[in-house]
């Protein structure tokens, strides 16, 4: 009989062999990218990978994750929709308004969003959030996984818009998508001071930890906007 | 203020109240393409934070937030769908010509190996290879089944490879064939890339020649993108290891990718290909961008280019030995 504890609100640790984390199957009996599906007391269980998901790393390195049962979320670098499928588990009675700027991971992306309600697609460049202004409310929880060298740009463009005031921003910094050459540290140093200070009122960042082992050279970061 | 948002067009008044408000109609494709020139026009944006689902419904757009959300849903599903299917652009065909040609490249030439490996032990002497040896085999089969009039005739007859047995021989025809039909498609897939670079990038066809054109365009990823990339990034285009490692380490830059394979280069003397790549990227670079922004043939774009090479090559007549061994000594110095 798999052991169930729950990490946060919708994210849960099941032990079935060995430890692994998951989430609740929104869309039960079917599988998104290849991942176990485990079946405990009539719930099913959809199996995690933290090393395909910068979000699960970042459940795994003990970030106090502030998604809700009715969170409303901005998912900035949708991509085919590995991690926004967990998160469109764990919103479940939420909204994921899903952002990808590239056509060829939206075609694979669309299956998943047409079998989940919560889920809106949206193809534009998420460092113009103007071009999605008509159609996105303001929101709980900003995550962003762009890999793009104005991530932290973005990043204050979207929670200016679109995040409440006391709402969340969990990023993902990859250092080699900034600079090639240089070290990750000092990338990582000036980003963080960039989403503190580069714009106004400025991030207050309240956790910056370092994926390992799970993604190498990159940085989880949570914040909020300062008061 | 005015307000468009995807449901309707909301007046509000200065604390963000709604005035009065015109609703679209729930016709899922009707707002979908509207929300497409929305995205483009991004004129009267929503003030920050404006709560689009409460607006919604105190307008009467919607009922529920359920329903709100279901129709939301169902428009945004829409809008992808119309953009994807828009996104098949003319250079994203060239690029999957390109790598459905490297495809086969890899394939007929791993299997042409293995045919000629193969059909060694029975016809060794043949001297044949690849697409010949291909058609070959599959014309006759075992070298018994050659008529006399055939240059190879003399060899097969003496041969010292073993007897194809039927079996073998029904094995062998097939898989030739396949390869031929391979060869086959190599050409049909040249020939469209050939006549599409000529519509879509005449200007870049024609100084790059269309393969090498339609491979840069292919590792840029678009045309757009490769007309947004300066000369320096284009001539080193394919050489991404060499270039990280220079910019890592102490490695020396690479002086050219792909475009290597471009006569002017790979035909120059190796002192002067490095100022050649550079002035070839710089053409190249410009006639990338005339053909995104007009797709209007150059002819001028040629010339300037062959002068240019002239002149690189006229001053560059010797390899410079000794100009070397000074540069080396500073940078010795500037180590310490």
């Amino acid at each position: 009989m798999p052991e169930i504890r729950q990490l946060s609100e919708g994210i849960f640790e099941v032990t079935k062999d060995k430890k692994q984390l998951s989430t609740l199957n929104l869309d039960p009996g079917k599988v998104v990218y290849g991942e176990k599906l485990i079946s405990v007391e009539g719930d099913e269980y959809r199996t995690w990978d933290p090393r395909r998901s910068k979000l699960g790393a970042m459940v795994l390195k003990k970030f106090d994750i502030p998604l809700k049962r009715n969170s409303k979320v901005l998912y900035l670098g949708a991509a085919s929709g590995t991690t926004v499928s967990h998160v469109s588990d764990i919103v479940s009675e939420g909204a994921v308004y899903s952002v990808e700027f590239a056509p060829r991971s939206m075609r694979d992306f669309i299956g998943l969003a047409s079998r989940r309600k919560n889920i809106f697609p949206i193809l534009a460049d998420a460092g113009k959030p103007d071009s999605y202004a008509h159609i996105v409310e303001p929101v709980d929880v900003i995550f962003q996984d762009v890999a793009q060298p104005n991530q932290a740009e973005i990043a204050a463009r979207n929670a200016v818009r679109f995040l409440k005031k006391d709402g969340y921003l969990l990023l993902s910094i990859k250092a080699r998508s900034i600079d090639t050459a240089a070290s990750p540290k000092e990338i990582f140093k000036e980003e963080v001071k960039k989403l503190e200070q580069a714009f106004e009122p400025g991030f207050e960042v309240l956790t910056a930890r370092e994926l390992m082992p799970y993604h190498e050279d990159h940085l989880g970061v949570m914040a909020r906007l300062k008061k | 203020m005015k307000v468009n948002t995807w449901f309707g067009v909301l007046e509000l008044d200065s604390n963000g109240k709604t005035l009065s408000s015109e609703v679209f109609p729930k016709d899922i494709r009707e707002l979908a393409l509207r929300s497409l020139s929305l995205r483009e026009s991004r004129q009267n944006l929503p003030p920050e934070g404006f709560d689009l689902k409460t607006a919604a419904l105190e307008c009467g757009f919607t009922e529920s937030l359920s329903e709100y959300y279901s129709l939301l849903h169902k428009v945004t599903l829409e809008t992808v769908k119309l953009q994807v299917s828009q996104a098949l652009t003319p250079d994203q065909r060239i690029i999957q010509a390109v790598e459905a040609l490297d495809d086969i490249n890899e394939t007929t030439n791993s299997l042409s190996e293995r045919l000629f490996e193969w059909y060694g032990g029975y016809f060794p002497e043949s001297g044949l290879s690849g697409e010949e040896l291909a058609v070959f085999i599959s014309r006759y089969g075992s070298r018994e089944n050659l008529p006399p009039e055939d240059p190879h005739y003399l060899k097969a007859k003496n041969s010292m490879g073993a007897k194809l047995e039927a079996a073998d021989e029904v094995l062998l025809k097939g898989l030739a064939e396949s390869v031929c039909s391979l060869y086959e498609r190599r050409k049909q897939i040249e020939a469209y890339i050939e006549s599409s670079m000529e519509i879509l990038a005449p200007n870049l066809a024609l100084l790059a020649g269309p393969m090498l054109g339609a491979r840069l365009i292919s590792i840029a990823g678009s045309l757009e993108k490769l007309a947004a990339f300066p000369s320096s990034t284009i001539q080193v285009i394919g050489a991404s290891k060499a270039l990280f490692k220079h910019l890592r380490s102490r490695a020396p830059s690479p002086k050219h990718g792909i475009i290597y394979s471009h006569p002017l280069i790979n035909t120059s003397p190796w002192w002067v290909r490095g100022k050649v790549a550079r002035a070839l990227a710089a053409k190249l670079s410009l006639a990338a961008r005339i053909d995104f922004y007009s797709a209007k043939r150059n002819p001028s774009l040629e010339n300037e280019l062959e002068e240019k090479i002239r002149k690189i090559r006229a001053e560059n007549p010797r390899p410079p030995q000794k100009r070397q061994e000074i540069r080396a000594k500073p940078k010795k110095k500037r180590r310490k």
